[in-house]
Order: C-alpha cells, then structure tokens, then sequence
C-alpha cells in the first residue's frame, strides 16, 4: 500500500462523482486549449499572409478602418475608393514600385469568390507567380481570366473552359501554382475588365508597393504623403495592428474559456467537500492508525491533483481534436486559406501541451487546497465519533 | 508487576466552552501495567470511552496527564502523537471503522503505510496477520463481504499491523452475536498471551472478569 494507491481507490469509489467531477475540468482544458491551438494558427498564418504579400508599403484611403486592413491579409473584398491617379502619382516617387488591386465578389457554383483586377504583367513579376497551366494574360485588357491553384480545385476548373462574372463570360487561360496563400482563392482579371463590369468607373481598392531600400522606409512614406492625400501602412505596422487586434479576440476567448476553468475548480471543491463529510468517519480512521495532519492532506490534495493532471492530458486531447474539427469549419472549407494552415497539428506544440497540464495541475490543487486543510483539521476523536 | 506501561494522572475531561459543560471524566488515576490485559467497565456515558480516547492520544484533557511508557502525551505534538498512535498504539473499535473501499489484506496494508513496515513487506505482514486471526482465505474480501466476527478479526489484525505495545479496544464484541463474540474474544485471549497489553472498554461484566485489572467507572471517576 502506497499514498497513491489509496488515492485512487479513493477517487474510483464513487465512479459516477469521478467521471463528472472529471468532464468538467477536461471541457473547461479543452476550451483552453482549441482556443489557444487556433489563436496559433491563426497568427501563424497571418505572419504568412503579410509575408506573401510582398509588399513593403500599402496604399489605403485615409477613411480606411482597422478591418479593412485585415481584409487586405485576409482576402476578403474591399471597396473601391482610390482614384487611379494615385497610383501614377505614387509610382512616380522614386524608388517606389506600386501595383494596383481592385478586390470585388461574384459567385461560382453559388459560393462566393474573389475577383482581383489587376495589371497583369506587372503584378505577374511584383507577386512572383509562376503558372502551373496554360499562359498567363498577353495583353492589359485581355478579356479572359486566370484563376488561383485552389479556385481551379476546388470547382474542378481547367484551362478552356468558361467562368461568367456579372452576366459576361470569360475563359479560363492559366492557372497559377500553388502558393500557399490568398493567392490560390482568387480569380484574375485585368483591371480595366474589372472596372467595366462592376461599372466602378476608374477608381481601385488600394495599393501594394515595394521600395527600393528598406532602410529608407519613413523617407518613401513621406514622399508618398507629399503626393497623394492618402493614408500609408508598413508592411510590419499592417502585421501588428493584425495581430494586435487577434490579441484582443485571443484574450477575449481565453477568459471566456477561463470562466469555465474556474467553474470546473469550483467543481473540484464541491466533489472534495463532498467527499469530506462523506468520508468523516474514515478520516478518523487514519487518523487514529496513525496518518498525520499532514498525510490527510497530502491525500485529499493529491485526489485533487489526480483530476487536474487527468483532466489536463484528456483536455489536450479533446482541445487537440476540437480544433481539428473547429479550423475547417471556422475558416469555410477549401475556399479560405486563413485558417488553411491553422490544423492544430501546425500549433498544438509541447509548450502548449505543458502549459495546459501544469494550468490544469495548478488549478486543480488550488482548487484541492482548502478542502484538503478543512480534512487534515478534524481532530481525530470528532471524526471518529462521526456518525 | 511489570512496569506501569499506561498511567493516568488527575485525567479530567470537560466537553463544552460554554456555559453548559459536560464533566466527563473527574480526576482519574489509573495505572496499567505492560503485558496486562484490562478491563474499563461502566453504564453508557459514564466516561469509559473518553478516557480510552485520552489514553490512545485520541483526544487531549482538560487538565492532569496521561503518561505511556513514561513519557506525558499531552506534551506531545499532532505529529508526535500520530506517530505515537502509529508505533504504539492499536484500536480496535465496536463498529469494526474498516475503510470500506478496500479488501480485508489492504486495510491492513493502509495502517502499515503509516507506520514502519517497508512497502515490499506489507504483503506478507498482512498475509501472516489474516492467517493470525484466521483468514488468511479472505485477503480479498471487502468489508461488506465479511461477517461481523469477521470484520472483527480483520480490525484486530490491522491494530496489529505495526505490532504495536498496546491494544485499545472500544466495546469489541458490542456489536456480534454470540458465536462471533467469542471467535473474536479467543482471537483477544490469543494475542494477550503472546505478549500485548489490552485494554478493553465493555460493558460486559462477563468479559472483565476474564480480564487480570478492571476499573469500573462511574460519573466520570474511577470507583474504588
């Protein structure tokens, strides 16, 4: 006999209040951990996405808000509020390379899709695509389309056939190689075609730029300013205020998941109180064979330990396949690559694995504390007499 | 006489911080010698069970002391007296307080983790006490597996698992029937041969005049 063969007979006595007690602080873990397997993911991918970009500098609006930002990373549509003459005036400053997006919807096989015109050439060598099928656009107002490598997957699309955006029909002339990132969930139009079937006149979504030397950034920013009355994002601030904003999102979901954590203690304590008045008698027992004050409550707070530790492993687990299940659903399927690379697999590493055992640990013999003190306190001969 | 193993000293005992308290015992004075087997003998409520618990460093009194093998337990820490209770002491109760979870061997096994005897000799510790007090083929068997004399016997083997000096036994037949009651007394007279100083708490005057000292206690003293 050992302390910890007493325990878990201790703990497998009433297997029901074991089993319960248990599911409640592996949900609260579980929560903990999806949420933070993802909030990794989801900044992972974001860092990708801003370094897919390319860009060093972006050319928004002044109204422009921080989701419009996001959008940018993200992929989604943006509205068109530049005039094309901001980018001449901004490809004029020296050492700056710019290209223009123009980000519109349309739906293929009634799912949404993006539509991106762009200047063919020179977004081909400003992005570094290269192309997995058929030949890219020959010239600036070509009316055809080409599509991104998970567009053409996904709605099973091959060079040749035809894509109808807004009435008009288009063929399908190339398909980009996979790049990981954003990229593969559009469809390409010059964007002089996208212009005149949205009928958004001359005007673009925003503007990507690259800069000679890195090292001369604020001066380029404030060239650009000089210029244009436009607003001008670094690459790296556009990433911080992502991430900073996702932060906030994390925290808000990991107190949430800290509230259930906190109940799962407050469980804790209630089954081990519980226990305590059950188990009166047989704390006298002890007692009078001999357990000191201090073996009671090495006991009772082990028993506590014993949930958190199980509660933890089985937390990660059930966290581990909740966001298995949670990222594909959360980011749309095949058609979003935000969340295409945030498989908990990508996240869920040792530290997170460690932290949420010793979080659980931790709360669990918090949680143990004052139960196992309120047993090691029976005086022997009260708890004997227990009846 | 052999040395005075147990001795008590002016032992009160008064229950109660208010203005109702209880007096249970009154100035005891008793002394027990090693190797004895004693008999505390009285009506219910008298004191007997109080000052068993004083004696086995259950509870603490009032005022006087209760001195075991010389040395004064009230003096001693929680910690010093449960080690005491460990090494020296052995209870034996009337409702057989076995922990219910687990077998007959393991019961034993549990107040030997809180004694001296090394993990790797419990078993066979235990194994040769169940043999001691016949049920050796009970090892097994939870407490609701077992009769009342059988549960008894397990009680006693487990008072022996650190082969403590002193047996203190609290009403041990009160709850069995007759052919239990003496199974369990013929295991008592077995284990007093072999050496260990008992003390029983009974009601029964049958059983203390089997006993070589009997100290009847009435109203909390002890008469003479």
């Amino acid at each position: 006999m050992n302390t910890l063969k007493l325990v878990s007979k201790n703990l497998l006595r009433r297997k029901g209040r074991f089993i319960f007690t248990l599911l409640g602080i592996t949900i609260g873990m579980a929560a903990f951990v999806a949420l933070l397997s993802l909030s990794g993911s989801m900044q992972s991918e974001i860092r990708k996405q801003a370094a897919m970009l390319g860009a060093n500098l972006i050319i928004t609006p002044k109204n422009w808000c921080a989701y419009d930002q996001i959008s940018i990373l993200t992929g989604e549509s943006l509205p068109e509020s530049l005039q094309y003459e901001v980018l001449e005036k901004v490809a004029s400053v020296d050492g700056v390379t710019a290209i223009p997006y123009l980000t519109q919807k349309t739906a293929i096989q009634n799912s949404p899709v993006l539509v991106t015109g762009m200047h063919p050439q020179e977004t081909l060598e400003f992005k570094e695509w290269e192309i997995a099928e058929g030949s890219f656009f020959s010239a600036q107002d070509e009316r055809a389309v080409v599509l991104g490598s998970s567009i053409a997957n996904s709605f099973n699309l091959q060079v040749g056939d035809t894509l109808t955006i807004r009435g008009a029909q288009f063929p399908v002339i190339a398909i980009l190689q996979a790049t990981g990132g954003n990229d593969d969930i559009a469809v390409y139009l010059p964007l002089a075609v996208v212009q005149e079937i949205y009928e958004v006149g001359n005007y673009i979504s925003f503007i990507a730029a690259k800069v000679d030397d890195l090292a001369q950034m604020e001066s380029y920013e404030a060239a650009i300013l000089d210029v244009a009355n436009v607003a001008v994002t670094s690459d790296k601030q556009l990433l911080s205020t992502v991430l900073s904003m996702l932060g906030t999102v994390n925290m808000t979901l990991q107190l949430i998941a800290g509230v259930a954590l906190i109940a799962a203690a407050f469980g804790i304590i209630n089954t081990m109180m519980a226990a305590i008045y059950e188990r009166r008698r047989e704390i006298g027992i002890l007692r009078a064979i001999g357990a000191k004050r201090g073996s009671i409550f090495r006991i009772f707070l082990l028993e506590s330990g014993v949930y958190g530790l199980l509660g933890g492993l089985l937390g990660v687990v059930l966290g581990f396949v909740t966001s298995l299940i949670a990222a594909p659903l959360i980011s749309g399927g095949d058609m979003s690559v935000l969340l295409k690379g945030a498989t908990p697999q990508a996240s869920l590493d040792a530290t997170i694995v460690l932290t949420a055992i010793a979080f659980s640990l931790v709360i669990s013999v918090a949680a143990g504390m004052y139960p196992a003190w309120k047993a090691a306190k029976l005086t022997p001969v009260e708890a004997i007499s227990y009846e | 006489m052999n040395r005075a193993i147990i001795k008590t000293e002016n032992l009160e005992k008064i229950y109660g911080k208010s203005a109702v308290k209880t007096h249970a015992l009154k100035g005891v004075d008793m002394e027990i010698p090693a190797g004895s087997l004693s008999c505390i003998i009285g009506t219910s409520g008298h004191g007997k069970s109080t000052l068993l618990h004083m004696i086995g460093g259950l509870d603490k009194p009032t005022s006087g002391s209760v001195l075991i093998d010389g040395v004064a337990i009230s003096e001693l820490t929680d910690s010093q007296l449960s080690e005491l209770r460990a090494q020296k002491i052995g209870f034996v109760f009337q409702f057989f307080n076995l922990l219910q979870n687990l077998t007959a061997l393991e019961n034993i096994q549990a107040a030997m983790l809180f004694g001296s005897v090394p993990q790797a000799q419990q078993r066979a510790k235990a194994l040769e006490l169940l043999e001691l007090v016949g049920l050796s083929d009970k090892a097994d068997a939870k407490p609701t597996e077992l009769s009342g004399g059988q549960q008894q016997r397990v009680s006693i083997a487990r008072a022996l698992a650190n082969d403590p000096e002193i047996l203190l036994m609290d009403e041990p037949t009160g709850n069995l029937d007759s052919e239990s009651e003496e199974e369990v007394l013929s295991q008592i007279f077995k284990i007093h041969k072999a050496g260990k100083t008992i003390v029983i708490v009974t009601h029964n005057r049958e059983l203390a005049e089997k006993a070589e000292m009997i100290f009847e206690i009435q109203d909390g003293k002890i008469k003479t």
